[in-house]
């Protein structure tokens, strides 16, 4: 899938491209108005990923354009502006969903991920990983052993995992993407710590693989085979 | 003022008495011409006549020659029957061939009552003038002075952070149009050089958040690495930390720049009762993990407040409640109509009332918050009109909001 990402700032960009090839995501990069417009004219797109301050215009102007083109493509906003009014304006001008930087890079693919199922696999949402089913629509997880209950949390956390397969994801980005960027929380993330031991436990009860391990220092990971 | 008065009419009391006195003695002076006179024209000694003023007297001297002199003198007045003040004259005459001493009398007692009544007027004057005056300072002054009062007034509740520049009345008299001015140019300068200030620090947070975003991804695309040591991996650890704690730590001084900037003026009608119901959903978990207690009171309640706002200020309020508090203590929250306390245990005494809504205000080396919670808070209870109070009592934190 092609992802577009209309950045400004090099390296973000770069990082951002590097962290979603490894899910196979195909990136290409824009670092100005001019550019973006041109590719996103000449091009379709699964996701574009969209700074409102760009050099030689508005984001936002991209954004009515792409409307106006009557286009499919989803559109990321990806801003460093953060109040209310900046989020509902990009949201009522079509954006499928607002991310205020500084972010992390998993809560990013999180975000991605959601919106693409949203967009392109109505009716069949689901998630399926071996024995490992989710239904999004219903929020119904199934394994081997039949429905296995979750918590909110925990069905969000495990939706966040699947998101970002085979990857580190620390406490802090568990626990901003959980609880919001406002809430704060010291630096005591041990509560999360029980969230996935029960996760873990739960999926280990209805026959699923252990995916869950824990990563020394860092956070933890979703380990799967790649096929 | 009075004690110009006083010794003016002490001075004026004193040099009638002096010009009274010369008069007197002038006219003493007078009666020894008149006898003289008699005598050398008739060569006796002229009798004094019952309605005269003067009291004379003769008295033989034989070969002495009497000095001349004057004094005061006590002697008995025979029109007012006591003992009064006289003022006498004796000089040496030749007469019938003989020295007699004559004395000559006047009453001073005129001369006391006019000063006397000098004295009086004076006094009564000052009086009267004093009231006048005070009358005077009351009424009109007043009135002459109301524009200047007015200003003083609007620049003791001038607030730096405020919208708008300061009105001052229309006045017509010119010193305190000069001074009008002078003041509304003042204040003006320093709302601008404040707003350039505040803009500056948006400003100034603003762009660090690009540098902050570039170095979080490349740290989480760092921890993506597999082949990093156990020591790499520490290293890397806390890097993480401490650029999260930036970030917090910018993002709180951009929403409190924006706070003070003026950019939540937007005011909504909200049930409050709802929105509390919800923090506690979203709180109760960390609770519950925390071994924390809690009781809930929640009456009907709504508020007049920008949405955003509210939600900071609850997120702020909860969270704190959660992280000054000791495992195994209590939260209570309770929402009446028109006021939100929430109460929680804590490990820490008092704080102090004065600092604690101020910047960066800690009260150990173990908080780990950034110092700018509370402030926030207050920023936002500001710009809302909400008063904040803070109080220790029974080892227990209460804060509470009220509008």
């Amino acid at each position: 899938m092609k992802v577009l990402v209309i950045e400004d700032e090099v390296e973000l960009s770069k990082s951002i491209c590097c962290y979603l090839e490894k899910d196979n995501f195909i990136c290409e990069p824009s670092y100005d108005f001019i550019d973006a417009f041109r590719k996103i004219t000449g091009k379709n797109y699964a996701c574009i990923l969209l700074d409102i301050s760009l050099p030689k215009g508005n984001g936002l102007d991209l954004l009515k354009e792409i409307k106006a083109l009557g286009k499919k493509d989803c559109v990321l906003i990806i801003s460093a502006k953060n109040s209310l009014n900046d989020k509902l304006d990009g949201l009522n001008l079509g954006a499928d969903d607002y991310l205020t930087k500084p972010f992390h890079l998993p809560e990013l693919s999180a975000r991605i991920a959601a919106i693409l199922r949203r967009k392109y696999f109505e009716g069949q949402n689901r998630i399926v990983i071996d024995d490992l089913s989710i239904e999004l629509e219903n929020k119904i997880v199934n394994g081997k052993n039949g429905i296995i209950e979750l918590t909110k949390k925990e069905y969000e956390l495990l939706l966040y995992f699947t998101a970002n397969k085979n990857k580190v994801v620390t406490k802090e980005a568990m626990v901003e993407h959980l609880w919001g960027e406002h809430i704060d929380l010291n630096d005591n993330y041990d509560f999360i710590y029980t969230h996935i031991k029960n996760l873990r436990k739960k999926l280990l009860q209805n026959g699923c693989t252990d995916y869950i391990k824990a990563v020394y220092g860092m956070g933890y990971k979703f380990c799967i085979e790649l096929q | 003022m009075v004690a110009i008065f006083l010794a003016s009419s002490l001075v004026i009391f004193k040099f009638t008495q002096v010009i009274l006195i010369r008069e007197r003695n002038a006219d003493l002076a007078g009666v020894e011409n008149t006898i003289r006179m008699y005598v050398k024209k008739f060569d006796s000694l002229p009798q004094a006549s019952p309605l005269d003023e003067e009291n004379i007297k003769y008295v033989l001297n034989g070969n002495q020659i009497a000095e001349r002199k004057i004094a005061v003198t006590q002697m008995f007045s025979l029109r007012e029957n006591k003992m009064h003040n006289f003022i006498r004259l004796d000089f040496p005459l030749w007469a019938n061939g003989t020295w007699y001493k004559v004395s000559v009398a006047k009453p001073l007692e005129g001369l006391h009552h006019l000063s006397n009544a000098l004295l009086t007027i004076s006094i009564l004057t000052i009086l009267v003038f004093i009231l006048i005056s005070i009358l005077l300072n009351n009424l009109l002054l007043r009135r002459l002075w109301r524009p200047f009062y007015n200003s003083m007034h609007l620049m003791r509740n001038f607030k730096l952070g405020e919208i708008g520049p300061l009105v001052f009345p229309i006045t017509t008299t010119s010193e305190f149009l000069f001074m009008n001015e002078s003041l509304a140019l003042a204040t003006g300068k320093a709302k601008q050089d404040y707003l350039l200030l505040k803009e500056f620090t948006e400003n100034a947070s603003h762009e660090i958040q690009t540098p902050l975003s570039i170095i979080r991804s490349k740290l989480d695309l760092l921890i993506q690495e597999e082949e990093l040591s156990q020591k790499q991996s520490e290293l890397v650890r806390e890097a993480y930390r401490s650029i999260k704690k930036l970030s917090r730590l910018n993002q709180s001084l951009l929403l409190l720049a924006k706070i003070e900037n003026q950019q939540f003026e937007y005011i909504q009608l909200v049930d409050l009762k709802e929105k509390v119901k919800g923090k506690i959903e979203e709180f109760r978990e960390l609770w519950q993990n925390n071994n924390i207690k809690a009781n809930v009171d929640l009456k009907e309640s709504q508020m007049q407040i920008n949405p955003e706002l509210l939600d900071i200020l609850l997120n702020n309020l909860f969270s704190n409640a959660v992280n000054h508090n000791a495992i195994g203590g209590s939260i209570s929250i309770e929402l009446k109509n028109s006021e939100f306390t929430i109460i929680n245990s804590s490990h820490s005494d008092a704080l102090d009332e004065k600092k604690i809504f101020s910047r960066f205000y800690k009260t150990s080396v173990h908080n780990n918050g950034n110092g700018l919670g509370l402030s926030i808070i207050k920023q936002i209870s500001r710009v809302s009109r909400i008063r904040l109070n803070y109080k220790y009592a029974g080892q227990l934190h209460f804060f509470s909001i009220s509008w």
